[in-house]
């Protein structure tokens, strides 16, 4: 419970939302899945706006792209038809290693986004898909990289509208390392690739919980860019990974064990695809 | 604030704490099944299906439950009869202290309704966050395995 909240507010456009959380940041929080507000143990919360009457619970499809409104559950992200035409059993079996069944039916893939979480799983996967944000504020809507969003002053932060996702013919792979797919993970790594023939013509490394914000390893991408998609070139990017690994230490793990695992789950993710493809 | 919730079927007007969680006016409303245990989305036993779908009523708040429908385990024991769930949950094991039922059979439910003839894997996969303390969960796969048997579906073991 939230003690000192005094007004539950359900907007129904955009602006509305965003103008009743910008005229009082400091009282006011944003309420999309709640799993992360619901446990927030603050005593300055005064007011929330409740985002489920934006409208911003769909998924659509454009010439070359995939749009899904902030709002959306993980949940339903994943077996929605027109993401598994596109993603295939990316999304799918990627997601299902969020949390729980119960979690995952509220929490949404803007929230997942928004609170800039190292850990998680669903941002290290946008990232590999190339996702861009819709985000509004003071000046209308904009298109912004996840990483200008993370750039953003708290004080200025918009509110995320929709993900919008290329659809430029990847294939991909996830790896979560952890005691339970509930718990957090101490490393995360999705693996995009763009084949032609079995060359690898472009490829997105991101590596997630190292505990840092997920973040693309270029080294590793520019290291098998040209090369055949085979068990060689698997390894040659176990060991760009490792040789340029960027992480850290926490209670979880030792940033070597991260090293380790990080430059393993590449070298897997990409012998699955592979595998799936080949 | 005041609140209209709609809780197996009947409404109710409720007065809430604008910042309060659904578990806290379910269990004052007198719906005492939902169960409270970790209070931080990890254990499953407050869950509660909100227009059939599986949730955590600890973690949502009270308001936003307002134009949904929340569905308890009491609604399944209205004839006085137990529910084909909890028969078979009874009849596996699977059913020991009896804390993590409530929440057990809702997942359940659902799950089953949007596949009557689930595999072990997506049976896991569904089950996963609700924990239980006793059982060691074997004997609540082999129930919900049990259920599709007698429902006369196919069983995918
Ligand atoms: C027990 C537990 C286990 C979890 N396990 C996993 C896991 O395994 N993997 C994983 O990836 N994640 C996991 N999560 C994390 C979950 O994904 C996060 O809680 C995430 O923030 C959920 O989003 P939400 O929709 O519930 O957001 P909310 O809690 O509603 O919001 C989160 C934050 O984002 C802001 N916000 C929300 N929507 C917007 C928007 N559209 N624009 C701007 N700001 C916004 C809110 O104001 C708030 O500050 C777990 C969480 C819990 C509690
Ligand atoms: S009490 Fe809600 S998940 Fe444990
Ligand atoms: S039967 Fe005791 S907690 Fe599950």
């Amino acid at each position: 419970m939230l003690i000192n909240v005094k007004e539950y507010f359900k907007p129904t456009s955009v602006q509305e939302a965003f103008e009743l959380f910008n005229e009082d940041r400091s009282h006011s929080v944003l309420l999309a899945g709640g799993t992360t507000v619901a446990l927030m143990k603050s005593s300055t919360i005064e007011r929330i706006i409740d985002l489920e009457n934006l409208g911003l619970n769909s998924i659509a499809e454009n010439e070359d792209s995939v749009v899904a409104g902030a709002m959306v559950t993980i949940e339903d992200f994943r077996k929605n038809p027109i993401v598994q035409k596109h993603f295939g059993n990316f999304f799918f079996d990627a997601f299902s290693l969020v949390g729980s069944w119960q979690l995952r039916n509220m929490a949404t893939i803007g929230g997942s986004i928004a609170p800039r979480l190292g850990w998680s799983d669903v941002t290290t996967c946008l990232i590999a898909t190339g996702a861009r944000l819709i985000v509004y504020d003071e000046q209308g809507y904009k298109n912004i990289s996840i990483d200008e969003f993370n750039h953003t002053p708290k004080e200025k932060k918009p509110l995320i509208t929709n993900i919008i996702f290329p659809g430029d013919g990847y294939h991909y792979s996830f790896k979560k390392f952890s005691k339970s797919t509930f718990d957090i993970a101490i490393i995360n790594v999705a693996v995009g690739v763009k084949l032609n023939d079995d060359i690898i013509e472009d490829t997105r490394v991101v590596v997630g919980s190292r505990p840092q914000f997920p973040t693309r390893f270029s080294a590793v991408e520019e290291g098998i860019k040209g090369l055949k998609l085979d068990a060689t070139t698997a390894s040659i990017a176990r060991n760009l990974t490792f040789e340029n690994f960027e992480g850290g230490s926490n209670l979880k793990a030792s940033v070597e064990y991260r090293q380790h695992l990080a430059s393993m789950f590449v070298e897997r993710a990409l012998l699955e695809i592979r595998e799936m493809v080949l | 604030m005041k609140l209209e919730l709609t809780i197996n079927g009947r409404v109710h007007s409720v007065e809430i704490d604008p910042g309060e969680m659904l578990l806290d006016v379910l269990r004052r409303l007198g719906y005492k099944s939902v169960r409270r245990s970790c209070n931080s989305a990890s254990c499953g036993n407050c869950t509660v299906l909100m227009d059939g779908k599986p949730i955590l009523s600890c973690t949502t708040f009270a308001a936003r439950a307002m134009g949904h429908n929340i569905e308890t385990v009491e609604s399944l024991s209205e004839d006085g009869k137990l529910h084909d769930i909890q028969e078979s949950l009874l009849e596996t094991g699977g059913a020991q202290c009896g804390f993590c039922i409530p929440g057990f059979v809702l997942t359940t439910k659902a799950l089953l309704e949007e596949n009557p003839e689930p595999t072990e894997k997506e049976i896991r996969e569904a089950l996963n966050g609700n924990l239980c303390r006793c059982t060691g969960y074997e004997s609540q796969i082999k129930a919900v395995l049990n259920i599709t048997r007698k429902r006369g579906g196919h069983v995918n073991e």
